[in-house]
This record gives C-alpha cells, structure tokens and sequence, in this order.
C-alpha cells in the first residue's frame, strides 16, 4: 500500500453514468477519493449509491463519464480489474460462504491460482485482524460466527488483497448496534492513518458528522451536494441535500398515554373530546376505520376473542427453541401477548428472531415450553396456529408466501379468504367478490386479483401478504421485518395499518432492525440476547441507546 | 472366509468407489448427475473395445474415461448452458447410455481379453490376511485406493478445492472473486464423468473381463447414493463403496457354501443395504449438504 | 406492457417489424428442436445401413395407415401414459418418482398372482376387475415404500425409487423362478398363463385392448382432480412453493404420501394391463423400460396430464418403430431408445431455462 502523500487523489470520476433501459440511476458524477480521507457517500435508498459503487467496483459499466486513477483513465469492468487496481470492497452482504471456515473464505478471496495455502496465509491474517483490532478465529466456520464478526472477517479479506489502496464500504453500521458503530469508526480513522483511502456509502448522518472528511450527496441518481470538512457543513444542510423539498409523512407515535383516558372517561361517562388526540394521525384513513378506532369496545369482536378489556392473547412459557442445526437457539423464553398491543423485537440479527417467529408460526416445534392461545395450549403445525388465529407475516414472503405462476386471488384463497366449494371444486367466483369487498385490500392499494403474484414488486408482495393476514382479522399477527427495502410511501401504509390492526384488538409482534420503527410503533419492547428474552420495557421510559445496550450486552447486572 | 468376503468387496467396489468419488467432485461443485450409470457403461464398453482392439488394458482404460467424461459432456451443457432440471437430465443421459451401449457393444458380448490381473504387491501381500485383502488387486484398484486421500488433499488443503466447494456452496461469492463458477461446474462434471468411465472399464476389463448389456446394473445410482450418504466426502463415500461391493461380495460365498438363501435376495441386498446406509444418516447429512446442491432437490431441503 | 420495442431507440415502424420477427425466430427454433433428433438418429441408422426416411415413414404409416397399426402404436402408449401419470402427478406436487419401473413390475407381480392363485375361476365381470385392484395395490404398496422412505426417513425419493427399482426387478426374479414358476415350463422362468376368462377384451383386427380406454379416464381424472379440485389446488401450491405451502397449513407429508401412493396405484394398473392385455404371463422382463418411457413422456409434456395424452402417443410410435427395425434391419429394437432420448435431449437443450 503505497503512500500517495496526504493529498494524493487515488480515484477520480467525471460525469459518470448509468442506465437501466428508461431509467437513469446515476447521472454525471464527479467524484474523488484522496489517500489517507474517508469520503462519504450519504443517499436515501434508492439514491443510486449502490449503483455508483458498483461501477467503481467494475460490476457494472458505465454508461457515460471516465474514471481515472493515478491521473490515467481506466476501465473497472469486470470486478477482476478493479481489484487488480487496488480497490476492496466491503458489502453490505457479506460475500462470505457460511459452511466454510474464515481461513478458507480468506484463502478464496486473498488467494491466488491454484497453489497450496495455509500456513503463511494465517499469518498474515492474524497480522491484519490485530493491527486493526479485528479479531477474528480463523478455524471457525463461519456460520457460527454472528454478524460482528462475520463483518470483521469481510474487512479483514479485503484488507489482505495484494495492493489495495482503496476501501468501499457499503452501508457497514446497518447492522451493527450503537456501542460497535463506535468501535467500526475507530477502526476507520486508523485506516485512515495507515493512507487508504475510504469511500463510506451510507445514508446515516451522524456517522458523516463524526468522521467523514469529505462528503458527496446523492438524491435522485445525481450529485446534490459536495463539500470537504474545513468548509463546515451542518446536519440540516445534509439532509435537505438528501431529501430535497419533499417532507416525509410522519406516522405520529401511538398515543399511548391517550387511549387509557378514553376507556376511563367512557365508563365515568366523560366525553372523550377531553383527550387531546392529533388529528393527522387519521388524516387518510377511510371514515368507517376511523370510527372503529374511536370505539374499540364496539366493535364486532374477532372469533374467540373476548371482548372485555385487554387480555392475555398469546402465552410462551418457558420455552426453548432450537437452530437448523440442532444447536439451542433460544431458551427460558417468557413472553405474552396482548390484545391490542404491539410488542416490538429488538435484537442483532441472528439472534433467534427467525427462529422465535416460526415457533409461534407452528413452523418450528418448542424443544421445551408451551403456547397459550386464548387460553388453550396449541401445539402442532402451522395448521394448528392458524385455526387458532394466528396470521405470520414471513421476513423474505418473495421466497416463503409467493407460488409462482398463481395469481394474486390464488394467493389470497390459500390463507386469507374462506374458501367455499362449488360441486367438487372451488368456488372462485365467490372468492373473488369477497376479495373485491374486502377494505384491507383497498386500503393497502393491493394490486388486482387475476395478476400473477411472481411478477409483483417487493412492496406490492407485501402489501398482497399484509393484506392476506389482515383479512382474516387474526388474534395475533406476527410480523417479520415489513419495511425492509421498501420505499417510503409503503412503509408507512403498511405502518398505518398494523396500528389500526392493533386499535381493532389484534395482538402484534413485530420484529424489526429499525429501532426508531420499533419505539414508534411498539407498546412494550423486549430484546433478544444471548439465547434469551429480555424485557419487557417501556418505550416510553427507555431510549434507543440503553435498548441498544441491552441488545449488545444483555442486562448489566 | 471373511478374508474372501473382504477382498472381493474391495474388487468389487471398486468401480462404485471410482464413480462415486467422481460424482463426489461433481456434486461438490453443485450439479448432480444420476446419469453417472450411462457414463459407467461407457466406459465400461469403450474400455473393453479398446482393449479389444489394441490388447492394452491401459490404453483401454483411459478411453473408458474418456467415454465416460464424453457422455457427462452433454449432462454439463445441457444443465450449466441450458438450465435443464439436474435430474432430469441425468435420468434421460442413463437411459441413452443403456440404449448406445447395448446397441454398439453387441458385437463385444462374446470377445475375451486378458485385461487387467490381480498383481500382488511384494512383500505386502505376503502379510497374512491384510496381505491378500489390501495388496492382491487390479492395478486400477491399487490406483483408486490411492485417489481417495488425493482426493481429499485437493478438496480440503488446496485452493483449487475452495474454488470447487465455493461453487457448490455460493456461487456469487466466487464469482466476486474472479473465478466463473460455470468453468469450474463444467470441469467437476467432466472429472466425474471420467472416473465414472474408469469405474466402467474397471469392471469390464479388470473385474469381469467382458461386456454384457447393461452390465453395471444400477451401480451407477448406488454411486450417487453413496455421495450422499458420505455426507460429500472422500473417505466416507470409500467406505460406502466397499460396503457394496461386501454385499455383492457375499452372494459368492452365500453360493458356496450352499446356504439355501434364494440368489434373488441376494441381488436385492446391496441395494437394500444402500437404503438402510442412506437412513442411518439422514440426521447428520442434513447440515453438510453443499449449498448450491440443495436448491436442486427443489422440494425437500435435505432429501 | 412494456416490450422491448419500448426500450429500442427505433422508429416505430422498425419496432414493429422487429416485433414481428419474434414469434418467427421462436417458431424457428422449436422446428429445430422437433426435427434434430430425427435427423441426428438418421444419420445413425444410415451408418447402420438402414434407410431413416423408410424408417421414418413406415412409423407415420404403420401408426395411422390402418387399425393394426394403430392398434399397436396405442398398444405400447397405454402403459407409457399410465407410468407417464405416475411421474406426472407427483412431479406437480413437487416430486421426483423414477420408480414407475419397479411400481409397475410388482403391480404386474400382484395382478398376476392374484389372477393364477385366486382369481382362477372367476367369470370375467368379476375376475378383472379385481386383477385390476390387485394391481394398483402392488403398486401402491411399492410407491409406499418410496413414501416411507421420503416421509419418515427423509431420503431423496429420485434415489429411493430408482434404487427400488432394481429391487423391484429381482423381486419378480425370485417370483418367476420360484413361488409362481409355471410347472409345465420346461425351467424357463415365466409364470402360468392366466385363465383366458380374465384377458382383456380385445378389438376386432387388432390386438388392442380396452385397457387403453382405462388409460386415457385415468388421465382425464388427473386432469379433472389437479385442475378442478381443492385438493389439486393443494398439491399445485405444494409443488410451487413448498415453504409457503407450509405456512398455508396444508398438511404436506400427507399429500407427498398422497400422490406417491396414486402414482404406484396407477403404475400397478398398467402392470396388470399388460398382464391381462398383452402378455398373459409374468416374465422377468414384463414391462422393462416402460416406466423410463413414461417418465420421458411426462418431462416432454411438462407433467400435465392431457398433453401426456399426446406425448405418449408419440412415444408409443417410436416404440412400435423399434419393433419393425429389429424385424427388418436386425437392430435390437431397444435402439429407439436413442431416439427417444434424443428427442428429449433436444427438448431440454431448447428450453430457457435459468442457467447454472
């Protein structure tokens, strides 16, 4: 790794862009990357970050524009080149293979032609890990390994690359918790010191603030902003950079403190004007869902569900919960459900949240424990759960809910809407009028019913997959991960709902790597960690950084 | 007589062991090939015809496993180039197999050759018991004893086996490596087919010196059976393999010593054994399955 | 819709003819698929000394020319359709079963034993249908095994069965060579002769047998379950998405044992109709290579059970073509094989699909 002196410019673009038929994802971006200076890249989802990386990291071919390196144009594409030129590149999914040890995804990475390995290349790569505080054991494989570390082990393949000067990093904090993200900058700023140069792809502000000495905006594929730190720049210029004119539409947190008074001063016969509720929370709803939220007790109740005050819906006792490989994923699990209330899970991924939603699914059996629901104990497969009640959301429904080639009413027949027979088949035409009448699927904007679901986007399966759940108006909703990769305006529909489905008597639990998404919406939280359940806590009486705490260290006793 | 039992299993396994640690670097890489029985009859027939023709069991050899690595050509192409489904087109390659070889061998059914003879290692074989059971074989046995732990150097202390397991297990982060992951599938499928021909010619030029029609009768699946029953990999498929060729081994001796046992069930026992063997393991197989090889048994993750 | 005239930068009237070009180029290629295994296996047969355009059209002839043909070529399609079933409808479930081969030598072993030791002297109303149960119990019973296995063992079923496979055969061995050898045979290995009663009827001028009308209800029944029915709207989501076949609470063990069950009924049945209806014996061979065949025919009709109507049928004149090539050239009649794999070589190779 040469030293290219303080000022060296290793990267340089000029115009560069790409297009994906009528769509333009990045247009004329200049860009450059010093030695030994972290340059930051901030941008919504959908920005064009990932594809701008990808053409510097020769996945993709430019369009439009020149790169330069080293003052001579060249040409990143294929992937081989770029790293032939010195540029590493840490994904955001790891390019790591779980059933290998790190030694050998090393060796894969790192290696070159077909010659032994081994020995030497240990060395080096317990040279490495210590130098910048990476530990990693190499003769693990790295399916056990958590996400921490497995994001070290990535750091540490690009870092044993032959020459490389140049280090991308694609949005590394997603999925790491407060106190790591400390630890991850540090380790940036002695990169930094050792002259390489750091592209950070990112879309977390404070993390540009705290260390970037460069940064360029993106907002819809182009450059929107770019300055270096001595000329100063601030927050609110950042995100005005990001977002442009447009606000986003705030779904207000659930008025928690205000729904006791209202049960309060309806049985003291108190109007419920006298609790102040913000009228953009219902702003667009349908009237009829208005008033249903109004009058919880009023409304028709779900099957079984008793409709006097709130109730215990879902008990896990003592439950133990196994992995894929037999290894005990989970155990002394305590948790209930409330009726009309969203209990939120946090935790770093990979913690048994998978694991955790398909045992309440019936997906997966308890290895110890019981399921309460309504009062009687449920055991069995996921038939069993759903005559109880019990709706799932799956965290990835492309791969889990959607049957190719069926259509969207197909899809809806197969778990939302009762199916009724028709001599000796099924009734679809009645199936069909009841899709139609039923106002979840309008209110979720749901696609029409003879489309082919496999050819749907992400948020339309989504919505398709919410809406499927809703309809059956469920004792319990468990629901994995709904926003992710989704653009705004769906999330927050999809948000909208699952409070009104709250408001209506469903008990939610919602599992979810967003923690302002979790204190938004949830009532209690509880926290995976450690093979266990910890909690639960009171959003109200606690803050993001001690539920991250908790999340990375458990309880502090 | 064990000792009998025990040197004809490795005799008469060998060809299994051949195919099945072939079929072993194929599906490590990611692609199944049940046609691994139409490429060991193919080898077996073009081993024997050469020997034939040119009275020189190794040359015979050799173009037993280029026969075999010929039909496993058209198993790659049509799987890595044309996105066939894996079983399907294996199955279709054993049945063309069966079908090409009765036909072009008729005129070999009655052909005799000298081949390949047991060749007694000096001094080793002289060892009572293990002396006769490891030392008193075919040069091809020798030569395929010797492969497994070859094998298993390459698959695990080499690069070159990290690219072959990174292709059966994500084959996204070899190709962000520089490696094509369809190169390395093609060469794993063309080194399967090879030795799956060798395992052919084995049995026709040195176990059996003949060629008859269909000849390895359903050795070829038992191979790919015992690729999974090894749980992928090398010493254990070895294993499986000789445990065939015990059973095949004690229909002899059952006959020889007159035990009224029909031969019938005899037949039937190695592939029974090959069944009970895939129970047994069916627990611990579930989490070593090659990545990649698990999304072709598209509806079961393990089997 | 957006089409790719969308995303050229052309005229449109150049959009439009390249449009046109579309289906020509497609139609172009399936021609290719569809012929290049004939002529490939010509170029075969011409080394062989034998004339491929005689051949070729003698099968067109012999099938369509009169009733005999016909007959023949219906013949050899009704136990390729049935075991095509056998293949065909697990596969929309999600299944691989290659064991239609040993499902329909024991559904032939059933039949016939149940026809030599106790249907003996029943009348025809009564005899045959029960051979008929008889064999799709056999069959049944040896499609259970593979469901056992894949149920409770959790043992891939494409092995499973092929395994069973040969087992099936050297289970027929010991039968024919054993228990059910005919006493007056001389030691070759073949059964008794079943009472004549308890043939199948027969057409007039033609060796056909009413089995193939059994065949073709039995395809029109899968058909009519899989398309109409809520059950074969299960097992489709099953074979679409197994995960979310899951979830969706149906019960997936009972229908993998289900359909695998049906199957080898069905394989069983064209045992016992080429018992009753061909051969009228069990021989070692009985049935060799058509549960192969019917797998074949199920791929190239991609499992749906009205095409396999006309896949099979297809098949069946390349059998029938085989026979002819033995009688008039010498060629073992088993060198149709080729052919037939040829045939589905080139269907594969012709098909997108998502290349490994």
């Amino acid at each position: 790794m040469e030293n290219q002196g303080s000022n060296g410019v290793l990267l340089r673009t000029v115009g560069l862009t790409k297009r994906f038929g009528s769509l333009v994802a990045n247009q004329g971006i200049d860009l450059a990357v010093k030695a030994g200076t972290i340059h930051a890249v901030l941008g919504e989802n959908g920005a064009g970050k990932s594809t701008l990386m990808k053409m510097l990291y020769g996945v993709y071919k430019p369009d439009g524009g020149e790169i330069y390196m080293d003052g001579r144009p060249v040409t990143l594409h294929p992937p081989s080149r770029a790293r032939e030129k010195g540029i590493g590149m840490v994904f955001q999914d790891f390019r790591l293979i779980p059933a290998m040890t790190a030694l050998d995804n090393v060796a894969l990475a790192a290696g070159s032609g077909w010659r032994f390995r081994r020995g030497s290349l240990r060395e080096r790569m317990l040279e490495i890990s210590s130098k910048y505080g990476l530990s990693v054991n190499p003769d693990v494989p790295v399916w056990q390994l958590d996400l921490g570390q497995r994001q070290r082990l990535e750091i540490v393949k690009t870092l044993m690359a032959p020459n490389v000067r140049l280090i991308i990093f694609d949005e590394p904090t997603s999925v790491l918790v407060p106190q790591e993200v400390r630890a991850f900058l540090d380790m940036l700023g002695l990169l930094r010191k050792d002259g390489f140069g750091i592209l950070l792809i990112t879309h977390k502000i404070d993390e540009v603030l705290a260390c970037a000495d460069e940064v360029s905006v993106l907002r819809a594929g182009r450059l929107t902003y770019r300055a270096e730190r001595d000329e100063g720049w601030t927050a609110e210029r950042l995100v005005s950079a990001m977002l442009g004119e447009r606000t986003p539409q705030p779904v207000t947190k659930r008025d928690r403190a205000g729904k006791r008074p209202t049960e309060e001063a309806r049985r003291s016969g108190h109007p419920s004007e006298e609790v102040p509720r913000p009228e953009s929370r219902f702003a667009d709803m349908p009237p009829e869902a208005v008033s249903r939220m109004e009058h919880p007790s009023e409304e028709t109740s779900h099957p079984g569900c008793p409709s006097e005050g709130p109730g215990e819906v879902l008990r896990l006792e003592n439950g133990a919960i196994a992995g894929d490989h037999g290894e005990l994923v989970l155990e002394s699990v305590h948790l209930t459900l409330r009726r009309g209330e969203i209990t939120g899970v946090a935790g770093i991924s990979g913690n048994g949240q998978r694991e955790l939603a398909e045992a309440l699914c019936g997906l997966r059996r308890l290895k110890r424990g019981t399921v309460t629901i309504g009062g009687k104990p449920v055991a069995g497969g996921p038939r069993a759960f759903l005559e109880a009640g019990v709706a799932c959301v799956p965290e990835d429904p492309l791969r889990e809910s959607v049957v190719p080639g069926f259509t969207i009413l197909e899809h809806m027949a197969l778990e939302g809407i009762p199916l009724r027979r028709r001599r000796m088949g099924i009734d679809w035409r009645h199936a069909r009028e009841a899709l139609e009448a039923s106002e979840e699927a309008r209110a979720l904007n749901l696609a029409e019913a003879g489309r082919r679901a496999d050819r749907l986007s992400g948020g339309n399966v989504q919505r398709m997959v919410l809406a499927r759940a809703l309809i059956r108006k469920p004792r319990v909703l468990i629901v994995s991960y709904p926003s992710r990769g989704l653009d705004i305006g769906t999330v927050h529909a999809i948000q909208r709902q699952l409070i009104g489905l709250a408001e209506s008597g469903t008990a939610i639990l919602l599992f979810s790597e967003d923690l302002d998404e979790l204190f938004k919406l949830s009532d209690r939280l509880v926290v995976l960690f450690g093979k266990r359940l910890l909690g639960p806590y009171d959003p109200a009486e606690t803050d993001a950084f001690r539920i991250g705490e908790r999340m990375l260290r458990g309880e502090t006793a | 007589m064990i000792a009998d039992i025990l040197t004809g299993a490795l005799r008469s396994g060998t060809s299994v062991m051949l195919a099945s640690q072939g079929e072993l670097i194929s599906e490590r890489a990611g692609v199944i090939n049940l046609g691994t029985e139409g490429c060991m009859l193919a080898g077996a027939l073009g081993g024997f015809a050469t020997t034939v023709w040119t009275g020189n069991p190794w040359l015979g050899a050799l173009a037993g496993g280029l026969c075999g690595m010929l039909l496993s050509l058209i198993h790659a192409c049509l799987v890595l180039d044309r996105g066939a489904n894996q079983l399907a087109s294996g199955l279709t390659l054993m049945f063309f197999g069966i079908g090409v070889t009765a036909f072009l061998g008729r005129s070999f059914v009655s052909e005799q050759i000298v081949g390949f003879n047991p060749v007694p290692i000096p001094v080793l074989s002289d060892i009572p018991v293990l002396g006769e059971v490891l030392f008193n074989h075919d040069p091809l046995t020798y030569l395929s004893m010797l492969l497994v732990p070859a094998l298993w150097f390459v698959l695990f202390r080499t690069r070159i086996g990290i690219i072959l397991r990174a292709a059966g297990e994500r084959e996204e982060v070899l190709f962000a490596c520089g490696v094509n992951p369809r190169l390395v599938r093609y060469a794993a499928v063309l080194a399967g087919g090879f030795l799956a021909g060798i395992g052919g010619a084995q049995l026709s030029v040195a176990y059996t010196h003949s060629w008859v029609e269909n000849m390895t009768a359903g050795r070829g699946v038992v191979a790919v059976a015992m690729v999974i029953f090894a749980a992928w990999r090398p010493f254990r498929a070895m294993l499986g393999a000789y445990l065939f060729g015990a059973a095949q081994a004690l229909q002899l001796t059952v006959q020889q010593q007159g035990l009224p046992i029909s031969p019938y069930f005899l037949f039937m026992a190695p592939y029974v054994l090959t069944l009970a063997a895939l129970l047994i393991v069916e627990r611990r197989k579930r989490s070593s399955v090659p990545e990649g090889l698990s999304r072709v048994f598209a509806a079961d993750a393990d089997g | 819709m957006k089409t790719e005239a969308d995303l050229l930068p052309l005229s449109p009237q150049a959009a439009r003819a390249v449009g046109r070009l579309r289906p020509a180029r497609k139609i172009g290629r399936q021609i290719i698929v569809i012929l290049a295994p004939f002529v490939l296996y010509g170029l075969f047969l011409l080394y062989n000394g034998v004339n491929p355009w005689e051949l070729y059209v003698s099968m067109v002839r012999s099938a369509f020319g009169d009733w005999f043909g016909f007959g023949e070529t219906l013949i050899k399609a009704t136990p390729i359709l049935l075991t095509g079933l056998a293949a065909a409808l697990p596969a929309r479930a999600g299944l691989i079963n290659v064991g239609g081969e040993g499902q329909l030598a024991i559904g032939a072993l059933f039949a016939t034993m149940a026809a030599v030791w106790l249907l003996d002297a029943l009348p025809a109303a009564a005899g045959i249908p029960l051979m008929l149960v008889a064999g799709a119990l056999g069959g049944a019973l040896w499609a259970g095994v593979t469901a056992l296995l894949k149920v409770a063992g959790r043992i891939n079923e494409t092995i499973a069965s092929l395994l069973l496979n040969y087992v099936a055969v050297f289970l027929v061995g010991y039968f024919v060579h054993g228990p059910l050898k005919d006493p007056h045979s001389f030691n070759w290995p073949f059964s008794p002769e079943i009472a004549r009663q308890l043939r199948l009827p027969v057409f007039d001028g033609t060796r056909l047998h009413i089995g193939f009308l059994l065949a073709i209800a039995f395809a029109v029944l899968v058909w009519l379950v899989l398309a109409k029915t809520g059950t074969g709207f299960r097992i489709r989501v099953l074979g679409g998405n197994r995960i979310a076949a899951e979830r969706a609470g149906i019960r997936v063990s009972l229908i993998y044992a289900g359909v695998l069950l049906a199957a080898g009924a069905l394989a069983g049945i064209a045992g016992m109709i080429e018992i009753a209806g061909i051969e009228g014996r069990l021989r070692p061979t009985t049935g060799a290579t058509y549960g192969y065949l019917g797998f074949l025919a199920a791929w190239m009709a991609w499992n749906h059970p009205l095409r396999l109507l006309l896949t099979s049928f297809l098949l069946g004149m390349i059998a029938v073509a085989g026979n002819e090539l033995e009688i008039g050239s010498g060629l073992p009649s088993s060198s149709v094989h080729m052919l037939m794999a040829l045939v589905l070589f080139f269907l594969m190779g012709g098909a997108r699909g998502r290349k490994a």
